[in-house]
């Protein structure tokens, strides 16, 4: 498909008929709740997508056929929310509904689980992992109290610490999760969503909150976080994005809120380079903004049933790049977007 | 004759004739020794050969006149003594051999004597040959000395002189093997190799005769053609034999820088010895050049086979032995056994195919880059003249052209990249095939050829893609055909295949009158490039790079792709794209095209020629013939292309006009059996995940749905159940687009609609119809038993569920519904099959019948349409909704409850061909809901009907055998067939059934046409049934 008129579509925006995905990946048979692209590999290796649906199922798709390779059964046939990369494609994680999270060995056509954790966590709420050394990863997830938030370490599993809001701050339970850090090395922090709405920033050494802010009325259903510009955003079930930051004193402020046309974000992903960000609205539609000032680019329009998650690929070169979005009409979409210059 | 072993006897018995020879010269005496030579052994003549030598050479030597009839007989007497003998002395062969010649040489020419008769000359020269063939290796040598350059000169300016002026045949062949004979070239075997030095020394002696020997040889062999082939084929031998010796390589590569000083005793024949230095060589060689040049012209159109082998094998030793002195006179000469490849003789064709084999897989072009220079410097002139040649020659002519240039491809090999890599080269060779290559585009019937329809499932008929024969402005003769695509096969096949491609991608671009020919000499590049059905001499040096390749089909593909390629206009019918569309279509191509894109598409342009169109069908062919042998290539590797490149076949395949949809199905072939997939259907089936993505994308493009559904169609057509989850989304976004817009693209929809629905009837609908039918046909049979048995005896037991039944049918009739469930159960037996409904609307639907449910909810919103066209699709999509819903009646009841006003009015009020299948509706309707229509059509359209029977009854009547053919007919016959059955399933009342008796009385005049006549009796065999019962039955009970 040539790119050219694309970069046009979305340029002059609803000017033209609306742009169409690149193509369409079918055959989950259930809602699609998640997806994690792999695809930074060197030239022989194929690029893949991780999709993880409704029925339990995690399928690898294969971006060159576009066909499933494989489908991982793991979690006993409950939803998968939850789909990640542990370094290269061949070591997965995947949280369902069954309450664990598994790790998976996929090297050499393998698909065996190597190792799971329980959770207990009754909630929707993804976990988030972050890689602090080679062969280290820090993974923050929902506890099976309902309000605290779990830090352990992968993959030796060890509980690192504990994150309990303070008696009588009524957050509810987590909602979302972001763990990150400024830059190698430094300091672990954790940005997590709750369901009365607030954003809540925590010191993971420390085990203690740093900045609590009131972003939503409803419960937060998706953050993201920009830690360059030191800037993030978080969307729920009603008209609004909020966008806030995080200033010098490690304190987050409301930035700017953008009004929808639609209430209800299921999930907001900003693109590795920081350049734009997509939604995946109730809607039933994904919608690009640019991440400096979130202007609409773009309205993706062709999912028929709320749309749950979007997911950017990790494409080295810039324009092989795509958007892949899951939707509960139990269809993936693929789109090319790639930098406007 | 006594055979004299040893020497003593021989010398007995030879020694008288010997004597009286001596004595007297007389032909009789010779005669006399020859015959007793017979009876000698060799071995003891050759004891004895000097003696009985003597006799004959002193009467050689007798001064004065001689008679010419014993010179002669001496001569044969002499050669046949030679013939047994061997000559063992040096001094014996020179004296022999000047003897002889002086036998030739002209009497002095103070006296004018009558030329020597040709049967002394002929046995002089065989004498000659026979001498030499008779002396020792080493003695034959010293007849090579500089001392004896003067008499081989002689020898040599006699037998030439002899070869050229001679009329007898016999005698300039003798003349001309004589010499081969001489020049030590002789054909036999018996001779004795010499080494390298005596080779250079004989190589250095015959220098000298060159200039003589080769312009004399060169006259005999343009000489006239009545001297017959023999003289010419051994004059081209000789003449290769010794300018191969003299100018090769190998002895011009040993000559030293300054002449050899020679004793000074032979300081006169030192001036006649040539030194064949480089200045030497580089004179000689342009001489011979010339005349090679017009040896090569006379000799390769001779009539005669033979020369022109004899021409082959010339240029085969020259280019073996002389390849670097020689180089300039290459040209001609590879021109010719190049342009020999076709010959018409077979044997000159395979000896040429061998020579120009042995040619390439010695890498003598390879390595010799002067040889590389004249071939690449050959091309580029032919190919300059190429277009105008092609212009002006016939079919023949354009066959040697053409195998010409294919030679000079195939010689150069891995070194056409030289060529390829000169733009002006390469510019002018491909400008030189796309002009050859124009499609001859005037032929009306290709745009005419409609495909017919219904085009029936895809694996009938569809043979493995042969190319369509293509009809081409500048030839007919396939054979040219054959030689182009033979000539980019192994520009494929040598070639950098990115270059090449680049090259003629660029062409394509360019402009739409180079597109088609682009495009068939890129296919063919490919297939050359991949090795396949290529005729080269030689290996490529690199091995295929199989991503190389696949690269290259990929840009090809996404060109060919492209929908300023690939949709083009090719048929004026209203009926594929309304002119708006199509317009929108257009203004949509031109913009993905961007400037590049054809200017046929441009939708400021005048409508569409003929020629146009013509020219546009047949690129489409091309670039899916295209496809084809990409695939074929590719083998399995093309799988992963048919992630896109299956679904725009398949649109083709679908394509109205006759050979485009032709040439898709052998496309489909070609991938078939290069994927290794069974048939198309197998194709189809297990890539429809590809097609649904693009038919999904597609049809969101309200330009391209007409193609989508064609695809959606065919897919549907070649598939079966198993591929309805997949495409169930595709259907539901069909009709949720149907929804935003009911007006402007309703019928485009309802073509995919009326696919959809066909294909679910056909998978799911059969079986249960079938089914039905079966009941009701049971129906029927137990009805006709009870029939039956009501005239003998009707048992009582039936009579009483027959009353009951219509008891409590007829209170329905009124509108009184006692008891729900029981009349469910029982009137309906065919909402039974789903075991599980306990309660009906729980029990969940399959997918099938919610979408057949889904569609008939859209056609309830277009029974209404403006344009009757889309009523009538409508009316179909409906038909095969309800036969879908058959069993399903709690779903299908109220359906048709919602659907029935809209359908009355189609019925009473509508265009009679609306009328018609609106009918054809209701008696599908009736099969299952016979209670819920049998009220609502007695009062709302019986009597419509039956008057309009009426009414039309006396046009009828009156009406010629034309009348058959018109629509009130067909709706008169339609309406008599149909009411029967449906009167009787929908159990209609007795007053109705009078009705319909009524109006059908009146076709039963023997005025009406015979069809009607018949239509009416069975309409009264059916009623009469029902009247016999009712009749019967009712009154008695009631």
């Amino acid at each position: 498909m040539s790119q050219g008129p694309k970069t046009q579509r979305l340029t002059v925006l609803m000017a033209l008929p609306p742009p169409d995905p690149q193509f369409v990946l079918r055959g989950t048979s259930a809602p699609v709740h998640t997806l994690h692209f792999s695809c930074g590999g060197p030239e022989p290796d194929i690029p893949l997508l991780f999709s993880g649906s409704e029925n339990g199922f995690i399928h690898v798709w294969n971006l060159k056929t576009h066909r499933v390779d494989t489908a991982l059964d793991g979690h006993g046939r409950k939803s998968v929310y939850c789909v990640e990369t542990m370094g290269g494609k061949d070591r997965l994680l995947s949280q369902g509904r069954d309450q664990r999270i598994c790790l998976w060995d996929l090297a050499e056509g393998r698909t065996s689980v190597t190792d799971s954790v329980f959770t207990e966590h009754m909630g929707f709420c993804r976990c988030s992992l972050l890689k602090v050394a080679q062969g280290r990863w820090l993974m923050a997830m929902a506890a099976r109290s309902l309000e605290e938030v779990q830090i352990l370490e992968l993959p030796s599993k060890t509980s690192v610490c504990t994150l309990k809001p303070e008696v009588g701050a009524k957050l509810g339970m987590p909602m979302c999760l972001k763990l990150w850090q400024l830059s190698c090395g430094s300091q672990p922090v954790l940005l997590a969503g709750y369901e009365d709405g607030s954003v809540v920033l925590w010191n993971v050494s420390m085990g203690k909150a740093l900045s609590q802010l009131s972003c939503h009325q409803e419960p937060v259903m998706s953050l993201d976080f920009d830690s360059e510009k030191a800037k993030g955003i978080s969307g729920s079930s009603e008209k609004v994005l909020s966008i806030w930051c995080l200033n010098e004193q490690q304190n987050l402020q409301v930035y700017k809120t953008h009004e929808l046309v639609n209430a209800g974000i299921s999930d907001i992903t900003i693109r590795p380079d920081k350049k734009i960000l997509a939604t995946a609205g109730w809607d039933h539609r994904i919608r690009i903004f640019s991440w400096k000032k979130l202007k609409p680019l773009a309205v993706l329009d062709y999912h028929t049933a709320t749309v749950h998650c979007v997911s950017f690929s990790d494409h080295s070169s810039p324009w092989d790049r795509l958007l892949a979005a899951g939707s509960k009409d139990q269809r993936i979409s693929v789109w090319s977007i790639y930098a406007q210059t | 004759m006594a055979v004299f072993d040893t020497p003593q006897a021989a010398f007995g018995a030879l020694r008288p004739v010997c004597v009286q020879l001596t004595r007297a010269q007389t032909v009789e005496n010779v005669r006399q020794l020859q015959a007793h030579l017979a009876g000698v052994s060799g071995a003891a003549l050759q004891e004895l050969q000097e003696y009985v030598l003597f006799p004959l050479r002193f009467a050689l030597r007798v001064p004065g006149p001689k008679q010419e009839r014993l010179v002669q007989s001496l001569v044969q007497c002499i050669s046949s003594v030679l013939a047994a003998t061997c000559v063992k002395k040096q001094e014996l062969l020179q004296e022999l051999f000047s003897e002889l010649c002086t036998c030739l040489a002209p009497p002095p020419s103070s006296v004018k004597a009558a030329p020597l008769s040709e049967e002394l000359k002929l046995a002089v020269i065989q004498a000659l040959h026979t001498l030499m063939h008779s002396a020792y290796g080493d003695v034959i040598l010293s007849l090579y000395r500089p001392s004896s350059l003067p008499l081989l000169g002689f020898a040599v300016s006699l037998l030439l002189t002899l070869a050229e002026q001679e009329k007898a045949k016999q005698i300039k062949i003798s003349a001309l093997e004589c010499l081969q004979v001489l020049v030590l070239q002789c054909d036999c075997q018996e001779h004795r190799q010499l080494d390298e030095d005596e080779e250079q020394q004989c190589g250095d002696l015959f220098a000298s005769f060159l200039p003589g020997i080769s312009i004399t040889l060169s006259r005999v062999i343009a000489g006239d053609i009545k001297q017959g082939h023999k003289p010419t084929v051994s004059a081209i031998r000789l003449f290769y034999l010794i300018v191969g010796l003299v100018m090769a390589d190998k002895q011009l590569a040993r000559i030293p820088k300054s002449k050899e000083k020679l004793p000074v005793e032979h300081s006169r024949i030192s001036e006649l010895m040539i030194h064949r230095g480089s200045d030497w060589t580089k004179s000689t060689a342009e001489k011979l050049s010339l005349l090679l040049h017009k040896v090569v012209e006379s000799s390769s159109v001779h009539p005669h086979w033979k020369v022109r082998l004899e021409l082959v094998e010339l240029v085969h030793h020259l280019l073996r032995n002389c390849s670097q002195s020689l180089v300039d006179s290459f040209s001609h000469l590879l021109k010719a056994v190049v342009g020999l490849v076709n010959d018409e003789n077979s044997e000159v064709q395979s000896r040429c195919n061998k020579v120009l084999q042995g040619i390439a897989e010695q890498r003598i072009v390879a390595q010799n880059r002067a040889l590389a220079d004249v071939l690449s410097e050959n091309l580029h002139s032919l190919a300059t003249a190429l277009p105008r040649l092609m212009n002006s020659q016939d079919d023949m002519g354009k066959v040697s052209t053409l195998s010409l240039l294919l030679g000079y491809l195939k010689l150069l090999g891995p070194k056409i990249n030289i060529v390829l890599n000169s733009v002006s080269h390469l510019q002018r060779l491909s400008k030189a095939l796309v002009q050859v290559l124009e499609l001859d585009v005037t032929d009306v019937k290709i745009v005419e050829a409609r495909r017919s329809e219904p085009p029936g499932p895809l694996q009938q008929g569809v043979q493995k893609g042969r190319c369509q024969k293509k009809y081409f402005r500048f030839f007919t003769e396939e054979k040219v055909f054959q030689l182009l695509q033979q000539v980019c096969r192994v520009l494929g096949y040598y070639g950098n295949l990115y270059l090449l491609v680049d090259h003629f991608m660029g062409l394509y671009s360019e402009s739409g009158l180079y597109r088609k020919q682009a495009a068939m000499i890129l296919n063919e590049l490919v297939m050359g490039a991949a090795g396949v059905g290529v005729d080269f001499l030689q290996e490529r040096e690199v091995p295929l790079n199989v991503d190389d390749l696949k690269g290259s089909i990929t840009s090809i593909l996404d060109e060919y792709m492209d929908q300023a390629n690939w949709y083009l206009v090719t048929s004026v019918d209203t009926e594929e794209s309304s002119p708006e569309q199509s317009e929108q279509h257009l203004g949509l191509a031109v913009r993905a095209g961007g400037a590049s894109s054809s200017i046929l598409l441009q939708s400021s342009e005048p409508p569409v020629t003929t020629r146009t169109m013509n020219s546009n069908i047949w690129q489409i062919c091309i670039q899916l013939e295209g496809v084809g042998c990409f695939a074929a290539v590719l083998g399995k590797e093309f799988r992963l292309l048919l992630l896109s490149a299956l679904y725009p076949v398949l649109e083709k395949a679908g394509d109205r006009t006759l050979l485009i949809s032709e040439t898709a199905l052998g496309t489909l072939a070609d991938i078939c059996e290069a994927c290794g997939y069974d048939s198309v259907q197998c194709l189809i089936n297990e890539n429809s995940d590809y097609l649904v993505n693009s038919i999904s994308l597609n049809l969101r493009q309200l330009a391209y749905q007409p193609r989508a559904s064609q695809v959606l169609d065919t897919m549907l057509r070649n598939s079966d159940a198993s591929l309805l989850p997949l495409i169930e989304d595709v259907i539901q976004d069909v009709l949720s687009a149907l929804d935003q817009s009911y007006n402007s693209q309703a019928s485009t929809f309802l073509r995919v609609l009326h696919s959809v629905m066909t294909a679910l009837v056909q998978w799911f609908g059969m079986p249960s119809a079938e089914e039905h039918q079966q009941r009701h046909s049971d129906k029927g049979q137990s009805r006709a038993r009870s029939q039956g048995q009501h005239k003998v005896t009707m048992t009582s037991q039936e009579v009483e569920q027959f009353f009951l039944d219509y008891v409590s049918q007829k209170r329905i009739a009124e509108g009184d519904l006692p008891d729900l469930e029981e009349e469910e159960a029982d009137e309906i037996p065919l909402a039974k099959p789903e075991p599980s409904s306990d309660t009906e609307g729980e029990a969940p639907m399959p997918s099938h019948a919610q979408l057949a449910r889904d569609v008939m909810e859209r056609c309830i919103h277009l029974l209404s349409d403006g344009s009757l066209r889309v009523r009538l699709k409508v009316l179909d999509v409906l038909e095969l909704c309800v036969t879908m819903l058959h069993p399903h009646g709690n779903h299908l009841l109220p359906m048709a409850h919602r659907v029935w006003p809209a359908l009355v009015t189609r019925l009473i009020s509508d265009d009679p061909l609306a009328v018609l299948r609106a009918f054809k509706v209701l008696c599908t309707l009736a099969q299952t809901c016979g209670d819920f229509l049998r009220q609502r059509f007695s009062k709302d359209v019986l009597s419509k009907l039956t008057s309009s029977l009426l009414s039309q009854a006396p046009a009828s009547a009156r009406a010629g055998p034309v009348y058959s053919h018109t629509l009130a007919f067909k709706l008169q016959l339609a309406l008599l067939q149909g009411l029967g059955s449906l009167c009787e399933r929908l159990d209609m009342g007795e007053s109705d059934l009078n009705k319909v008796a009524d109006a059908c009385l009146i076709y039963l005049s023997a005025k009406q046409p015979v069809k009607l006549q018949e239509a009416a009796q069975r309409l009264c065999q059916v009623d009469q049934s029902l009247f016999e019962k009712l009749s019967v039955l009712a009154p008695v009970l009631l």
